[in-house]
Order: structure tokens, then C-alpha cells, then sequence
């Protein structure tokens, strides 16, 4: 197990799926089995590693950085290849792989138009490595590369598999199909920040002793080494650059469009996993290394996340697009987390983490049942669907149990993030101005009873009532056996998060505490 | 040149110091004798296939590598422009290839016109130069303007000027890139490869090595202009290359574009005096450029032949026909964009690097405009990647065998190569670093 500790582990747990996905494209296009076998199979060796590391992670010291490694990358500008898992990254690390797996199954079966599984599945792995590569890297630049990684293999998904459906945008002479629309905007709109982002981190880097490791920033800047306007431009940037991704109000308006109009294994891993990368970055790289500034600008995160819990709601409730509805419920639950990270306090940022959990865990099966329905009823149009209960009974009760979980019903993995968020937000950090704080609280109690509100409205609408008789002609299949087995463990999961809270918090508290203490003082 | 390299001790002076064989010029001659090793290769089917002189062909190709061979090792005012002119005489020539094609014909007068303009623009600008310091060799010339405390004559700044608007146009940089898209669009594809890449890089070299082994002194004065050109160029570039919709074009602009990412580091050193960051950024760009740049002139060549048309709308689903085209070209094109892990990432950041090193305004400046304007290049560039993949097939019936030549694809195998490894190990740069500073040393 000597192997596991010393930084081989995690980096094969980042690597391994990029280079299934490269021997993947060396399988022929005719051997489609071997192709979804083999992308099966080093999915679940990477989910399994993942696990593996887990006996090894010291938890009565999971504020420490573990299982890390640093090796010399770019000599020329001391950007270093730097690794390390703590209590914070560690769930968000297994939740990747876990739900990347689930992907790969739902996938089997349930390609998207054109079918093509050697470049789809090539994309999700490509995708997981960006994704465990963000959680795991500590240098500032190994971190931007990962980050980025992500965004051509999406581009793709959404591009190529997307929905076809034309429609006229703003902007646009033609009408044009909502997959390109999409694609391109969520491209856009992440690189813009992101671009943003490397100024700032560029900025770190020269005032911070040329070095690009994230610990060592976070010791220099809890010591007072950045301040005055220029800590200011660069918590800008970093906040763009995360903010885009999260993604925030005013900066959300990619996310419908790339929701809608992406495969399901797609919405589903750009829910569950994509949006925390912003959240994640906030929690790892802006408040840790701009300690004073995060405090000077958590007022203002914390009423944009109000804002958008509430504009998330009220778009939520004007929805007839089934996905679309699901798409703007995602701005809403970012928003409590957040507020929950801008209340920069333990319990809040726990609430961020246990929130982002949940929402990947709850939001991702949500997409999976949308996009399976449908795939089977060729219409996401809500006032359409109706009596799913009758027609299709596995995922209709699937859908109802999700929906419970989503709108925060306690003893399910939705309610922790919420309820903790808005208790974080009752009682922000010393020195924040508490009537916004409390304000921003009231808004998000008021936003967790639109949510409710807009949950049980869908579901009065798409699962209850006598179906359409559009429906009698078809022949509509209730949920296979490849769905469940993508579907149930995501249920499984979210009861026992519900049941259990301490499964996520007994990583990150001690992470969490001690981050904050270094931050702030004690 | 491999022997050179094995052989390299300490750098060797010759014709009294005019000509000097360091590792700087010896990486930069690699460099180009690789990318006309390169279109060698890209022309071979080409020229092939049509009634053309073959050995003319070759014959001035070579004699353009000569020229930019004496351009990386010259290190006096005749000698370089000899090695200018000699690099770029012959592609007048080679512009004007396809002898019935009105647009080659059109594309070639404008280029020498303009070219000839340039060289008596360069020439004003060392004939002042001369006059102020009678010397010709570099070494001598600064010797003799710190002795006499020239550093910030105005005939010095205006020469500068003088040679900088020279050179704009063997780069193509604004205002004097007007040339560019006609000449590029009528000359034969591997030669308008070969301009947008050696050609241009010649000239970036030639003005690195003036501005910093000459004009060093006046470096405040010039860096404000050269920091204004480049992000005139970043965006005027960027913005025409969005309407593009011949394939030739588009990269005619996006190079525009991105000779202004290039020049912004010198800019930036010019002005601060850091010239060994901006050296070490400007290469490092110039080289990852070329592997990518040359690799995008591939793919398009391949669909235009592909396709039979020279708008790249008509290109809808080519890459079904070959996934492997289809890829070589999404590497190439996003590369340029600089997403990562491709090798235009890193190219991009060394540059944002060197600008924000001092804190200088205008570097800050100039890095807010490159942001911006990589958000923009990435709409056109993906724009490409989404006509191939995501449009719908125009034919699909018809069946067509994808044509891939194998000099083709040792073409493309190597740049895909060198691109995919600066951007995932950018590390074997730093050893340019370290030239770049050895170069700004002697």
C-alpha cells in the first residue's frame, strides 16, 4: 500500500481515464462491446482506486494535505507538478469518480444521437480527468490546466450529441439549433473567466514569492502578504473565474442553455461535477489566499447567492421545459452554497461542501430521470407529460423521491446543505455586516419554499393526473436494467448522506475548522 | 546543425564580430530549417499535381531558408538586411506560383509592392543610423551610442520607428498587415504556410534582435508604440477573422492576431528593461506557433482538397469521412486558441507571464486586451471544429476516399507531436530561458 501514499495513487486516480480514453480511440469503431467494456472497466478501476485511498487518508488528520507528491514540472516558471487530498477535496474526489461510472453504465445502453460510443465515452474519460485533476492539484497552474481540460470534451458532448431542436436566439440571424447555440456559450462564457483567472493567479504568483504552490500562497496571504487594491483586482478576477463556473447570478446564464440542450450523461456530469469546480475553487484557492479580501466581498457573494436562490425559484416556476426546470433549480441550490461559503464560517462551508455533495448526488439523478423520460416520450414539454405515475412506475416513484430530496425534506441529503447554509448565514463570521447576512438568510428561507413550491408543482404536473391520450399508441418502456443500475446507487446514496451527514462531515470539519482558523484567527 | 550543437562550446564571432553562431541562433536555425523540412513535405503532392516548376520551387524555398539562416546569426546592420531580403525576395516569387489564377497574380504585386516598400523603409531607417554613429556592426553601434550619450536622440527613435514599421510588414502587424489575407488567399497552400510561419518568424527575429542588441536605449519610447500596434493588431485581427469564411483567410487574420500576442512581450521589455522575460516569451510563443500554425495549414488543405470548396461552411461532417483529420484539426485549431492541454496554452501564458512580471501599466494593459481577445479567437477557431463535427453531412451518400498522403501525415504526426508536448510538458522550454538570458548577456 506503500504505492497508494506516495502520490502514485492519486495520480493514477487523475490519469488513468485519459489514457483509457486515448487505447479506447485505438479500438476498432466495429468492436462496440470491447469499447464499452473496456471504457466499464477502467471507469470502475478508477472508482475503485479512489476508494482505495480512502483506508490510507489519516482522518484525525484531514486538514493536512495527504497522499500528495510534488515533482518539478516547469522548471522555468516553478510550477510544479503538486498533489494532495484533504478532508475538503476528498468527497468531491470520490463523488467524480462514483458518478462517473454511473455515467458509463446509463451510457451502455442509452447512447444519444448520432451513436458513436468510441468518441462519447472517449469524451467522459477525457472529462474525468479534468475533473479528479481540479480536486487533487495544489499549484496554481496544474490547477488552471485541469480546470480547463474540461471544457473541450463538454464542448463536444453538447456539440455533437446535443438537441437538435432549432430555435432563434437573440443575436442571431438564423434560427439555429440549440445544441450549437449552447455549446458555444458555455465555452464562451467559462473561458472569459477563466482567462480572467490566470491574470489573477499571475498576479499571485509575482507577489507572492514567485511560487505557484496553493499551501504556500495560503501561508503568505494568511500572513498579510497581499492587500490593498491590488488583492482587490486579483479576488475580482479569481471571483470571475469561479463565479462563471459555479455559476452565480448575473454570471448563470449559460447553465439553462448548456443543461438543456446537452445528452443526459452530460447534464448529469456537468451538475454533479463541472458546477462545484467554481465552488471548489472558491473554498481552495479565494478564501484561503485572500483571506481579508474574501471577508470584504462575502457580503456582496452572499446577496448575489440570495438572489439567485430566489431568481432560480421564480425562473424554476416558469418553466415548461422539464430540464430547463431542473437547469435553473441548480442556480438556486448554488446559491445556498454560496451563501453558505460566504458566511465563512465552519458551519457554513461544511453546508457548502455537504451542499455540493447533495446537489451532484440529488441534480444528477434528476437529470438522469428527465433525460430518460425524455428519450422515452420524445417531449420534455411539462404540459404533455402527466400521469408518468401510471405509465412509467419505476421512474415516476424515482422521480418523486428525488424531487422530495431536492426540495430539502430532512432525513434525505438535500436537507443538510440547505438548512446549514441558511444557519451559517444567521451567524456570519465576526465583522460581517450581519442584517445583510440575515437578510440573505430570510431570502433563502423564502427560496426554499418556492423550491418546494416548484418541485411539487412538477411533479403535479408530470407524475399525477390521467396521462394524455397522445400516449395510448405508443409503446413507452419503463426504466432497464442498466438505468436502475445507474440510478439506484444515486438514491441509496442520497438517504444514507441523509441519514448519516457525519459520512461527508467527518471528512471535511476538521478541514474545514482549520482553514478558517488559519484564515481568520480562532 | 546536429553537430554544431554537440560541438557548441561558447559562442563563435566571425567577419568582426557581424556574424555570431550562439545557442540562440543555432535553436532558432533548427526551428527553421524544421518548418521548411516541413513544407517541403506539404508540397510535394501539391506541386505534383499540377503543371508547376518543380525544381524553381524548391530552389527558391531554399534560398528563403538561407536568408532566414543569416538572420538569426547576423549581428550587423547590412548583414541582417541582406538576410531580410534574401528571406523574403524569393517568396515574392513563390506567391506568384499559380501563374493563371488571377488571385495568385493579384496577391503577389500587392506583396511586392508592399515588400519593396518595407526594404527601403528598413534601409532609411540604418542609413540613419549609420549617419548618427558611422558603425555597422550592433556591439560597436551601442558601444558608440552609450560613449556619446545618444541613448535617447531623437534620430535614434527615429529610425526605430523607421525599422519597426519596416519590419510591421514582413510580420504583417497593423497598420501594415493589409497585404497579408490577399497574398495568403492566392498563393499555393504550403507556401502561404510557409509565410505565415517562417516568413514571419524571420522577421520577429530581426526586430528582437535590432530592438534589444541596438535600440535598447531608447526602449521607452518604441515599447509605447509597439505596445499600442500589438493590441491594435490582437484586436483588429480578431475581430475581421470572425467573418471569415475561406479557410486561408481566416488564418491570414488569425496569424495577424497572433503576431500580436507575440510582439506584446517586447513591448512590455522595451519599456521596463526586462528584456530576458520578454525574449524568453516572444520565442517561446514564436515556436509553439509555428509547429501549431503549420499543422492548421495542413488540415485545411486536406478538407479544401476533401470538399472541393473554399468555404469552410460547405465543410459540414467532413471529419466522418476522416476522424483522423477531424482530430488532427480540433488539436490544431483549439491549440490556437490556447486551451489547454494543447500547446498554445502555454505559449499564451509565458506571454500574459512577461507582461504582468513588472506591474507595469502597460503590461497590465496589454494582458486585459489579450484576455479578452483569446475569448474572441476562441469563437472563430471553434467555429471550424463545429462545421466538421457538428454540421450536418452535405452528401452523405456520396462516397468519397479521404485523400492523406503519407508525406501528409508525417506532417502531421510531428506537429500534432510537438504541439500536444509543450502543453503538457512546457518544461523542456525552460532551457530557452535560460538562452534568452545568455542572449541578452554578450
Amino acid at each position: 500500500m506503500e504505492l497508494l501514499t506516495n502520490g502514485i495513487g492519486l495520480t493514477a486516480v487523475v490519469f488513468l481515464p485519459i489514457i483509457s480514453a486515448l487505447v479506447l480511440t485505438a479500438i476498432p469503431k466495429s468492436q462496440e462491446l470491447l469499447i464499452k467494456g473496456f471504457a466499464l472497466v477502467s471507469s470502475i478501476v478508477t472508482f475503485v482506486l479512489s476508494v482505495l485511498l480512502l483506508p490510507q487518508f489519516d482522518f484525525s488528520n484531514a486538514d493536512k494535505l495527504q497522499l500528495g507528491n510534488k515533482i518539478t514540472w516547469i522548471k522555468s516558471i516553478n510550477a510544479n507538478y503538486e498533489i494532495g487530498i484533504d478532508g475538503i477535496s476528498l468527497p468531491l474526489l470520490i463523488l467524480s469518480t462514483f458518478i462517473t461510472v454511473l455515467a458509463i453504465i446509463y451510457s451502455i445502453e442509452h447512447l444519444p444521437e448520432p451513436k458513436s460510443p468510441k468518441g462519447f465515452l472517449a469524451l467522459i474519460l477525457v472529462l474525468e480527468t479534468g475533473m479528479n485533476g481540479t480536486f487533487v492539484a495544489l499549484d496554481l497552474i496544474l490547477f488552471f490546466v485541469f480546470f480547463e481540460i474540461v471544457l473541450l470534451p463538454m464542448y463536444f458532448m453538447i456539440g455533437i450529441w446535443g438537441d437538435k431542436t432549432v430555435r432563434s436566439v437573440a443575436g442571431f440571424k438564423n434560427q439555429i439549433e440549440t445544441r450549437l447555440y449552447a455549446s458555444i456559450k458555455f465555452f464562451v462564457f467559462t473561458l472569459f473567466g477563466s482567462a480572467f483567472m490566470l491574470l489573477g493567479f499571475l498576479g499571485l504568483y509575482y507577489r507572492g514569492n514567485k511560487t505557484f504552490s496553493i499551501p504556500e500562497l495560503i501561508e503568505l496571504g494568511t500572513s498579510g502578504a497581499f492587500t490593498g487594491t491590488f488583492a482587490t483586482l486579483v479576488f475580482a478576477v479569481l471571483f470571475l473565474g469561479f463565479a462563471v463556473k459555479v455559476p452565480m447570478w448575473p454570471l448563470h446564464t449559460w447553465l439553462p442553455d448548456a443543461h438543456t440542450a446537452a445528452p443526459t450523461v452530460g447534464s448529469v456530469l456537468l451538475a454533479a461535477i463541472l458546477l462545484k469546480l467554481g465552488s471548489y475553487g472558491f473554498i481552495r484557492i479565494a478564501i484561503p489566499i485572500l483571506p481579508e479580501q474574501a471577508k470584504a466581498w462575502a457580503p456582496a457573494i452572499a446577496i448575489l447567492s440570495a438572489i439567485g436562490i430566489i431568481y432560480g425559484s421564480l425562473a424554476c416556476l416558469a418553466q415548461t421545459d422539464l430540464k430547463r426546470l431542473i437547469a435553473f433549480s441548480s442556480v438556486g441550490h448554488m446559491g445556498f452554497v454560496m451563501l453558505g461559503i460566504a458566511s465563512l464560517t465552519p458551519i457554513g462551508i461544511n453546508a457548502a461542501i455537504i451542499g455540493m455533495v447533495a446537489h451532484g448526488v440529488i441534480t444528477g439523478l434528476l437529470f438522469f430521470l428527465s433525460g430518460s423520460m425524455a428519450h422515452t416520450y420524445h417531449t420534455r414539454d411539462m404540459g404533455r407529460l402527466g400521469g408518468n405515475m401510471k405509465l412509467l412506475p419505476k421512474t415516476g416513484a424515482l422521480l418523486g423521491f428525488t424531487a422530495m430530496a431536492s426540495l430539502g425534506l430532512p432525513g434525505l441529503a438535500g436537507f443538510w446543505g440547505e438548512f446549514m447554509a441558511l444557519l451559517g448565514a444567521f451567524n456570519p463570521l465576526d465583522g460581517l455586516n450581519v442584517t445583510i447576512f440575515r437578510s440573505s438568510m430570510v431570502a433563502g428561507a423564502i427560496g426554499t419554499v418556492l423550491t418546494a413550491g416548484y418541485l411539487l408543482w412538477m411533479l403535479q404536473r408530470v407524475n399525477l393526473g390521467e396521462p394524455s391520450e397522445e400516449w395510448n399508441e405508443m409503446e413507452l418502456h419503463d426504466a432497464d436494467g442498466y438505468e436502475l443500475a445507474a440510478w439506484i446507487p444515486l438514491v441509496i446514496l442520497t438517504i444514507l448522506i441523509g441519514v448519516f451527514p457525519k459520512l461527508i462531515f467527518g471528512a471535511t470539519n476538521d478541514a474545514v475548522v482549520s482553514l478558517l482558523t488559519k484564515a481568520f484567527g480562532g | 546543425m546536429v553537430i554544431q550543437w554537440a560541438s557548441y562550446t561558447s559562442p563563435l564571432y566571425a567577419f568582426e564580430n557581424s556574424y555570431v553562431v550562439d545557442k540562440f541562433s543555432i535553436i532558432l536555425k533548427g526551428l527553421f530549417i524544421l518548418i521548411t523540412y516541413l513544407t517541403f513535405l506539404l508540397s510535394i503532392n501539391f506541386i505534383e499535381s499540377d503543371k508547376y516548376y518543380q525544381g524553381e520551387y524548391y530552389y527558391l524555398l531554399l534560398s528563403s531558408l538561407l536568408g532566414a539562416l543569416v538572420v538569426s546569426s547576423s549581428r550587423d546592420l547590412l548583414t541582417i538586411f541582406i538576410g531580410i531580403e534574401l528571406a523574403s525576395t524569393p517568396m515574392f516569387l513563390l506567391s506568384g506560383w499559380k501563374k493563371g489564377d488571377r488571385k495568385s497574380n493579384e496577391g503577389a504585386i500587392k506583396f511586392f509592392l508592399l515588400g519593396v516598400l518595407s526594404a527601403s523603409l528598413i534601409l532609411y531607417g540604418f542609413s540613419l543610423l549609420y549617419g548618427l554613429t558611422g558603425q555597422l556592426v550592433f556591439s560597436e553601434i551601442s558601444t558608440y551610442l552609450l560613449s556619446n550619450a545618444l541613448g535617447d536622440s531623437p534620430v535614434l527613435l527615429l529610425s526605430s520607428i523607421l525599422v519597426i514599421s519596416g519590419i510591421g510588414f514582413k510580420i504583417s502587424v497593423v497598420p501594415f498587415h493589409s497585404w497579408a489575407p490577399d497574398t495568403y488567399e492566392g498563393a499555393p497552400l504550403p507556401i502561404t504556410a510557409y509565410l505565415s510561419v517562417s516568413s514571419k518568424a524571420t522577421g520577429f527575429v530581426a526586430l528582437i534582435v535590432l530592438l534589444t542588441k541596438v535600440f535598447a536605449t531608447s526602449g521607452q519610447s518604441w515599447g509605447v508604440i509597439l505596445a499600442i500596434i500589438s493590441g491594435a493588431t490582437m484586436t483588429l485581427g480578431n475581430l475581421v477573422a470572425l467573418q471569415q469564411s475561406n479557410p486561408v483567410r481566416l488564418l491570414a487574420y488569425s496569424s495577424i492576431s497572433q503576431a500580436g500576442f507575440i510582439i506584446a512581450p517586447l513591448a512590455v521589455a522595451g519599456i521596463t528593461g526586462n528584456y530576458q522575460d520578454g525574449i524568453f516569451a516572444s520565442v517561446t510563443y514564436l515556436i509553439i506557433y509555428a509547429f501549431m500554425n503549420l499543422g492548421a495549414f495542413l488540415s485545411i488543405h486536406l478538407f479544401s482538397n476533401f470538399a472541393g470548396s473554399d468555404n469552410f461552411y460547405d465543410w459540414g461532417g467532413v471529419a466522418k469521412h476522416s476522424p483522423l483529420a477531424g482530430v488532427l484539426t480540433t488539436v490544431f485549431f483549439f491549440s490556437l486558441a490556447g486551451i489547454p492541454p494543447l500547446g498554445g496554452w502555454f505559449a499564451k501564458f509565458v506571454v500574459f507571464r512577461s507582461l504582468l512580471s513588472t506591474g507595469e501599466i502597460v503590461g497590465i494593459s496589454l494582458a486585459i486586451i489579450g484576455a479578452i481577445n483569446a475569448v474572441i479567437a476562441l469563437v472563430y477557431y471553434a467555429r471550424i471544429s463545429k462545421v466538421i463535427w457538428m454540421d450536418e453531412l452535405k452528401n452523405p451518400e456520396q462516397e468519397q476516399t479521404f485523400e492523406f498522403q503519407n508525406p501528409l501525415k508525417v506532417v502531421g504526426a510531428f506537429t500534432v507531436l510537438i504541439t500536444f508536448i509543450a502543453g503538457v510538458f512546457p518544461g523542456i522550454f525552460s532551457y530557452l530561458g535560460e538562452v534568452s538570458s545568455i542572449f541578452f548577456g554578450n
